[in-house]
């Protein structure tokens, strides 16, 4: 399924930035040290509101996924389908990702996963996750 | 003050692919339709709630809109697929506190548009997406049927639930759909027409997948006692409960695996001074055959986990142990959010669901859904006074 074309907002950058260096980074809270998705804006375990980016190892492990099917057309074919994961990060949050190099007869939870990134032609990388070792 | 509160007047447009009538005109059909239901005149509402939809909301202008005057309770609310049961719960309060005497709450949506496909409705799509949640948006995460899918593989891997379970749930709604002739969808189905629907989101077929409808739906809450007085059978409210579990999406969440119904259950059942061996029938929001499963076993009726093996006993349809979703729910019947087991729930209370009236009627219990299991609420509904 197609992605489109991702830009920048200039809240979340240093994750893009991340990313082109191959690094996943993410929120920490400054407070009580909980790590957070890159679009948290405040910490809901301390209310602490001073989230710094920081590299997360990029370790994860598969919670569920879905197979997303596009409608099909007046010509009865349909887009490529999209594989999308829930992944529990070894500090904690979850993320939404696609999942790439494996199929979805391979799947179950607890899969060791590690954190990648989509290279489009146009406009900033996209986070995948692939099976681990 | 009264007594207790009651579903005195209800009121049902015409649902589905009705064209040409914006929200608040449906949503004011439905009010005159409640109020003439219950042998109330407009002048005699003095409350109206409002509730949020997608296609954009009547608003609490739809007060002037129907030419209300000297409300003394006038709000729009919103807590997603659970907003009916908190209007309802909200009416009852000010009606038993004094606030108010005749409340009408309502619903009313138009997503759909003609010639174009349903799914369409519901869907906002973009080319271009900016920040990382624009990212998430761009790889899928902005689709509820994704998110739901996510959930329904989480309770599988954990439960061992499957899609044929699922279908069981399909084919019990639809079997109760063939009885009601505002359902939308009232042709049979069997389990291999479930499992050879289309793929939405694998886990969930086309056939797992609730409707979407137009039109508006309206009851009105009054005094027990002066419900007795007006043109219908009371259906008094004796529970309800809301549930917002919050769930993290982190280490340690229990997302897929249960709903606010553990919080908004217990509640409802405790004001009615009920268990779950006494409710007779079930109106759940059923947004996805998979909610079904989940709802069942957060109210108790089977053990967690347990959702899929209680479904394809044949528990849920015609003439099993708990008559669940007896007007073909959002599946097959007609999606107007929380409304749609409403309605259900008062038709079978005031035992006039015709072919499909289920012979025990003296619990009805109603759930309502929001979000991705994020909202819940309950109602626990009776023929008869609470004693
Ligand atoms: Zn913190």
């Amino acid at each position: 399924m197609d992605i489109g074309t991702l830009r920048r907002d200039g809240r979340t950058d240093p994750f893009f930035d991340g990313a082109a260096d191959d690094r996943l980074v993410i929120r920490r809270c400054a407070d009580c040290d909980r790590w957070h998705a890159p679009d948290a804006t405040g910490c809901p375990e301390c209310g602490g509101d001073r989230l710094e980016w920081a590299a997360a190892d990029g370790r994860a492990e598969l919670v569920t996924w879905a197979v997303l099917h596009g409608r099909p057309g007046p010509d009865g074919t349909a887009p490529e389908p999209a594989l999308l994961a829930l992944v529990e990060l070894a500090e904690g949050p979850w993320l939404q990702a696609r999942l790439d190099g494996v199929a979805p007869a391979g799947l179950r939870a607890g899969l060791p996963l590690r954190a990648a990134f989509g290279h489009p032609e146009e406009g900033e990388l996209h986070l995948l996750f692939r099976p681990a070792g | 003050m009264t007594d207790g509160a009651a579903i005195a007047g209800l009121g049902m447009t015409e649902l589905g692919k009705v064209y040409g009538r914006s929200p608040r005109r449906l949503a004011a059909d439905a009010v005159r339709l409640a109020a003439a239901d219950a042998g109330l005149a407009l002048s005699d509402l003095d409350g109206l709630l409002v509730s949020h939809g997608l296609g954009g909301s009547p608003g609490i202008e739809l007060a002037g809109a129907l030419g209300l005057r000297d409300l003394r309770l006038l709000s729009q609310m919103n807590a997603f697929g659970a907003t009916a049961g908190a209007m309802v719960a909200h009416a009852a309060t000010a009606v038993l506190s004094g606030q108010a005497t005749a409340v009408a709450c309502v619903f009313a949506d138009a997503p759909l548009r003609p010639r174009q496909p349903s799914g369409a409705a519901y869907d906002r799509g973009a080319r271009e997406y900016h920040g990382y949640g624009g990212m998430t948006a761009a790889l899928g995460f902005r689709s509820v049927n994704a998110f739901y899918a996510l959930a329904a593989r989480r309770h599988m891997e954990r439960y061992g639930t499957t899609s044929e379970q699922f279908g069981a749930v399909a084919v019990a709604t639809r079997r109760w759909a063939a009885m009601n002739p505002l359902a939308q969808l009232r042709d049979p189905i069997t389990l291999d027409d479930h499992q050879n629907s289309r793929w939405v989101a694998e886990p969930l077929h086309l056939l797992d997948c609730c409707l979407v409808s137009n039109g508006a739906i309206a009851v009105v809450v009054t005094g027990a006692d002066r419900a007795r007085d007006l043109a219908r059978p009371p259906v008094h409210l004796w529970g309800w409960g809301q549930g917002h579990p919050g769930h993290r999406q982190e280490r340690g969440s229990e997302f897929g695996l249960t709903t606010g119904a553990t919080i908004s259950g217990p509640i409802a059942m405790k004001m009615a001074g009920i268990t779950p061996g006494d409710v007779d029938v079930c109106q759940l929001y059923d947004c996805y055959t998979y909610t079904v499963l989940v709802s069942l076993e957060d109210y108790g009726f089977c053990a967690k986990g347990e959702g899929g093996a209680f479904a394809a006993s044949g528990a849920l349809g015609p003439g099993g142990a708990l008559s669940t979703n007896t007007g073909g729910g959002q599946l097959s019947g007609y999606y107007m959010w929380g409304m749609t087991p409403l309605s259900e729930a008062v038709i079978q209370a005031r035992g006039e669901a015709g072919e499909r009236q289920v012979p025990a009627r003296d619990v009805v219990l109603v759930s309502g859904n929001g979000g991705i299991l994020d909202h819940h609420s309950t109602l626990i509904l009776s023929p008869h006074p609470r004693t």
